[in-house]
């Protein structure tokens, strides 16, 4: 019997007839409807054969549900019409920036086009920021490969974007005594995976992690994971590839193509019709739907919603690294996958994420359950975390394929296409690595030459809390602004806020502010420096409070004058 | 370049630090007063609403005014102000402490003999106590909303819930509604209010704003600006349950759910710290567990009159300008479990000359009470109230001379129903 036949067989004995699956184009397509949106991802996950298809692309509609279709900016213009860059990179995410900026390492004209009014505004920016060792990959993925080499890279993309990281190191921790012996001994296997590893006894984690729990029978250490800030560094990516002359669109989104024998003519987007040579697919979660204008579709994303929990500064002294647990629940009791306590570069901890399958695409609402059940889970592995202690909280959604891997090709039917989707974990790591092979690529399809005046280093936003005594004297002596605190949490002062509007890429939002300097991040969360924060962005882009927004549209904080609003 | 020294530095200038700074000077202390915002007043300056004043001039100032009655007196003294400092350090050394200071001017370092914390409070965030859903603007705490009302002159919000019954969400409620917004309710998730009576009464009762006690907001909507919130009731242990939300349109939610004392200098400087006032832990004279180190107002814990920051503010001033050096024993302060807190925590018993001023909460509302003060059994203090609510703070003075106090005294406060 085919695999067709098979598969047929058992998608209908599991869905009484509902859902049926079929060949086009060398892809496997599943279609019919299902009511519930878990069968449908379920549907999709027993379908999947990469050694046979293309992709997997599942169709199966969610009966009496409109998934909600990709929020666009409230506004069209006509800026971009008749422009007609070499690359255009569609997505803003950690992806797409870092494309830009490798590609800015040839004679190549980049523009970048992101419907947020800002990078790193979905899974980029709402992420653990962990730098994988490669813990749970297999050989063969491209997300093994790109993690490895990503990992490596890690050291030097952050020294040229002026960007902190750490390489902390990760232990995974171990319940069952019995397990011990088989543990002691899984180092070789790591080694095999080219993963640097150690094993470490209770006593030994006991002295290197003194707050973890008595239960953790043993741990492997993983030297090689690591902390970053990921929407920080996609940032630092934008700025880097803009003062190397891409051309950051924010506010842009794409709405439509048009394809003719297997090339793009050209690209709609809401502030005009731009014509590249080549397009790169890096819309994370949207990288579906892009696929499809470009008539490429060959796979599909199921949306994976996962939360994460910041914890004060005081409580950083629980975990000085990276620890997460196997084996703390009943693999019954739902999602077991992944999850663990960072100490983050900026010095909380986050503790997190779990992973809920969804069809709400930019639905970042926090949940109580997820709170709940993180915390719960987690406390098994460090059993001080309070929740007292929580400051704040929230939610992203990984853009996963059914063959849980990363896509990185030129099209299968469209030739001036690049795909760099299905990037969920570990796609910060293996950000710098596909950027640099998708630079490549685009640059052979280009015939492009290296672009001698590139310049690699990106002077960061200064951060005098963190100097040394007369380093910061003496900045403060250059523009008193950096002696002035204005969030007194996490000590920021208004000379980098200020800072922080003046750069390459473009910031005039207090949560623009807040992702770049840091001004609202601590414990009050903005309460005391929001006010002070705005009134900066209204002096600064030369506007009345009122206009000053906390992220997108309508993210107004003021409605103008006492009494005149009402 | 000569390191400043001083005798007293004073951090925040609050009514607790204004007073503290003055006592001090009073005493003849060279103090430092330091703020880190631009003017001085700390967070009176955005509370225009009046009944300051009430205890300690006996009238009705505003905030603003309140301050200013301290503030006028500067000028008369030899105190050296340093507004738009922040303090970033401190450093215990031989000859006293070495605070490291942040201005326009660059780095400096300064000694001084003893210092004051006057830090203040924080407002309790919505993610702190749980508000889910989506990031979208229109979240204020309190004080926040009042800060863009009060200071800056403009509206944070035309419709608005407002989440705890704490007293600056009652006064947000009165002020938005006399600025035109429309205050929906008030929603406690405690069955009773958690501000004092008269606001109860001057800023709900008297503009038509309902209260509702035992619901909670559960979740927030809004893509960009908030449009609505959902609303449960509360079981007793505050649990929402299911069945009961409710949609209520808005474009803001504010809190009023709590203070916290900011104690972050405090704790980087290891004072030990009362898990239940979230201060550091003092003694009758302000000075916390560390010589030299004092803390006073709602640095020390959450008052609810301003009258009362004052006074603490006096008595932390004048205590650090008298400190010298010394060995002190303690004898502590025990409570059975119907108060909330108790301050100070520590009786440091070679200077019991004076009587003692003793700030205290009751857990849970109570009629008809008395509080008794024991020491090794005896009876050495009571007294009787009709009534005490956790909202509303109660100060009493004991006086411990001739009482023998050593550091094995077993010193209890109780309160018991009295027929």
């Amino acid at each position: 019997m085919s695999y067709i036949a098979a598969l047929n067989k058992r998608l209908n004995i599991l869905y009484g007839g509902k859902v049926f699956a079929a060949e086009e184009n060398g892809c496997l397509f599943i279609k019919g409807e299902l009511s519930q949106w878990q069968e449908i991802v379920h549907a999709g996950l027993i379908s999947v054969n990469r050694k046979k298809y293309i992709g997997l692309v599942n169709e199966i509609r969610l009966s009496g549900v409109e998934i909600p279709p990709m929020k666009l900016p409230e506004f069209a213009d006509n800026t971009l019409e008749g422009k007609s860059p070499e690359v255009l990179v569609i997505g803003g995410g950690i992806i797409g920036c870092s494309i830009a900026r490798e590609l800015k390492r040839y004679k190549i004209d980049v523009m970048i086009a992101e419907k947020e009014h800002d990078v790193a505004m979905h899974a980029s920016g709402r992420n653990d920021g962990m730098v994988h060792p490669g813990v749970d990959l297999r050989k063969g993925q491209l997300k093994k490969k790109y993690n490895d080499i990503g990992n490596r890279m890690f050291s030097t993309v952050c020294t040229e974007l002026g960007v902190p990281f750490r390489y902390v190191g990760q232990y995974l921790c171990f319940m069952k005594d019995w397990i011990r012996p088989l543990i002691a001994v899984t180092p070789l296997y790591w080694k095999a995976m080219n993963v640097p590893a150690e094993y470490v006894s209770r006593r030994n984690l006991n002295k290197r992690e003194p707050n973890l729990s008595s239960r953790i029978s043993c741990a492997v250490f993983f030297p090689t994971a690591g902390v970053v800030c990921p929407y920080g560094l996609t940032i630092a990516y934008a700025e880097n590839a803009a003062s190397n002359g891409a051309i950051l669109c924010l506010d842009t989104a794409v709405l439509d193509m048009e394809v003719e024998n297997g090339k793009i003519l050209s690209v709609l987007t809401n502030r005009g019709r731009v014509y590249p040579k080549l397009v790169i697919n890096a819309a994370g979660v949207f990288s579906e739907d892009i696929a499809r204008m470009a008539h490429d579709h060959f796979f599909s994303i199921h949306p994976r919603r996962g939360t994460n929990i910041i914890f004060d500064k005081k409580a950083a002294y629980q975990v000085r690294t990276i620890v997460s647990s196997l084996g703390t629940i009943d693999k019954k009791a739902g999602h077991t996958k992944g999850g663990g306590i960072v100490s983050t570069i900026d010095g909380n901890l986050l503790v997190g994420p779990d992973a809920i399958e969804t069809y709400e695409r930019e639905n970042f609402e926090t949940r109580p359950d997820s709170i709940n059940n993180i915390t719960v889970k987690q406390r098994h592995t460090s059993p001080k975390l309070d929740n007292r202690d929580i400051i704040t909280y929230f939610t992203g959604v990984r853009a996963a394929t059914y063959e849980e891997d990363f896509i990185i090709t030129f099209g299968k039917f469209t030739a001036n296409l690049i795909h760099a989707a299905g990037i969920q974990s570990p796609g910060v790591t293996a950000a710098p690595a596909i950027a640099a092979d998708i630079a490549k690529m685009a640059a052979n399809y280009l015939g492009a030459a290296e672009n001698e005046q590139f310049d690699p280093i990106r002077i960061p936003i200064p951060q005098p809390s963190g100097m040394p005594q007369e380093q910061r004297d003496a900045l403060i002596r250059q523009d008193e602004n950096f002696g002035v605190i204005v969030c007194r949490c996490e000590e920021v002062s208004r000379g980098e806020i200020q800072e922080a509007m003046r750069r390459t890429v473009s910031c005039d939002t207090v949560d623009g502010v807040k992702r770049r300097v840091r001004a609202g991040m601590g414990r009050c969360q903005g309460g005391f420096c929001g006010p002070l924060v705005a009134q900066i962005i209204a002096c600064e882009k030369n506007i009345p409070l009122e206009k000053v927004r906390k992220n997108n549209y309508d993210s107004n904080i003021v409605f103008g004058d006492n009494k005149e609003v009402i | 370049m000569k390191v400043p020294h001083f005798d007293v530095t004073v951090i925040g200038s609050g009514p607790a630090g204004l007073a503290a700074s003055l006592s001090a000077a009073n005493e003849g202390a060279f103090v430092l007063l330091i703020e880190r915002e631009a003017r001085l007043g700390g967070i009176l300056k955005q509370c225009i609403h009046d009944g300051f004043g009430l205890i300690r001039f006996g009238e009705k100032l505003s905030g603003p005014e309140y301050a200013q009655r301290f503030i006028e007196q500067l000028p008369k003294t030899s105190i050296t102000i340093e507004t738009l400092t922040f303090v970033t350090k401190i450093n215990r050394q031989a000859d006293g402490f070495m605070i490291t200071l942040v201005s326009k001017d660059g780095i400096r370092e300064i000694i001084t003999e003893s210092f004051v914390l006057a830090c203040g409070c924080r407002e309790r965030t919505s993610r702190q106590i749980g508000v889910h859903g989506r990031h979208c603007s229109g979240i204020f705490t309190a004080g926040t909303a009042q800060y863009y009302t009060n200071v800056l002159g403009k509206m944070p919000t035309k419709r608005c819930v407002i989440l705890g019954s704490g007293d600056i969400g009652l006064i947000m409620a009165r002020r938005l509604t006399l600025e035109g917004a429309q205050v929906v309710g008030v929603y406690e998730a405690k069955p009773t209010a958690s501000g004092l009576m008269r606001n109860i009464y001057q800023c709900l009762e008297d503009f038509d704003i309902p209260l509702y006690t035992s619901k909670t907001v559960t979740r927030v909507f809004g893509e960009g600006r908030l449009s609505a919130v959902e609303v449960s009731d509360v079981d007793e242990y505050m649990i929402p349950i299911p069945g009961t939300e409710k949609i209520i349109e808005c474009d803001a939610l504010i809190l009023s759910v709590g203070l916290i004392p900011e104690n972050e200098l405090a704790e980087s400087i290891g004072l030990p710290m009362d898990n239940r006032t979230k201060g550091p832990v003092t003694d009758q004279n302000s000075m916390s567990m560390v010589d030299g180190v004092f803390c006073c107002g709602n640095a020390l814990h959450v008052n609810d009159l301003v009258d009362y920051v004052s006074e603490s503010g006096e008595a932390a001033g004048r205590s650090a300008a008298r400190y010298l050096p010394k060995k002190r024993t303690f004898a502590e302060i025990q409570t059975d479990d119907s108060f909330l807190y108790v301050v100070p925590q520590m009786l440091s018993i070679t200077e019991l000359k004076a009587p003692v001023t003793f700030y205290f909460r009751s857990k849970a509302e109570r009629v008809k009470t008395r509080l008794t003060v024991t020491a090794d059994g005896r009876e050495i203090y009571k007294k009787a109230y009709s009534q005490l609510r956790p909202p509303e703070m109660e100060r009493v003075e004991i006086d411990f001379k001739d009482m023998r106090i050593t550091t094995d005294s077993h010193i209890c406060f109780a309160l018991a129903e009295v027929d």
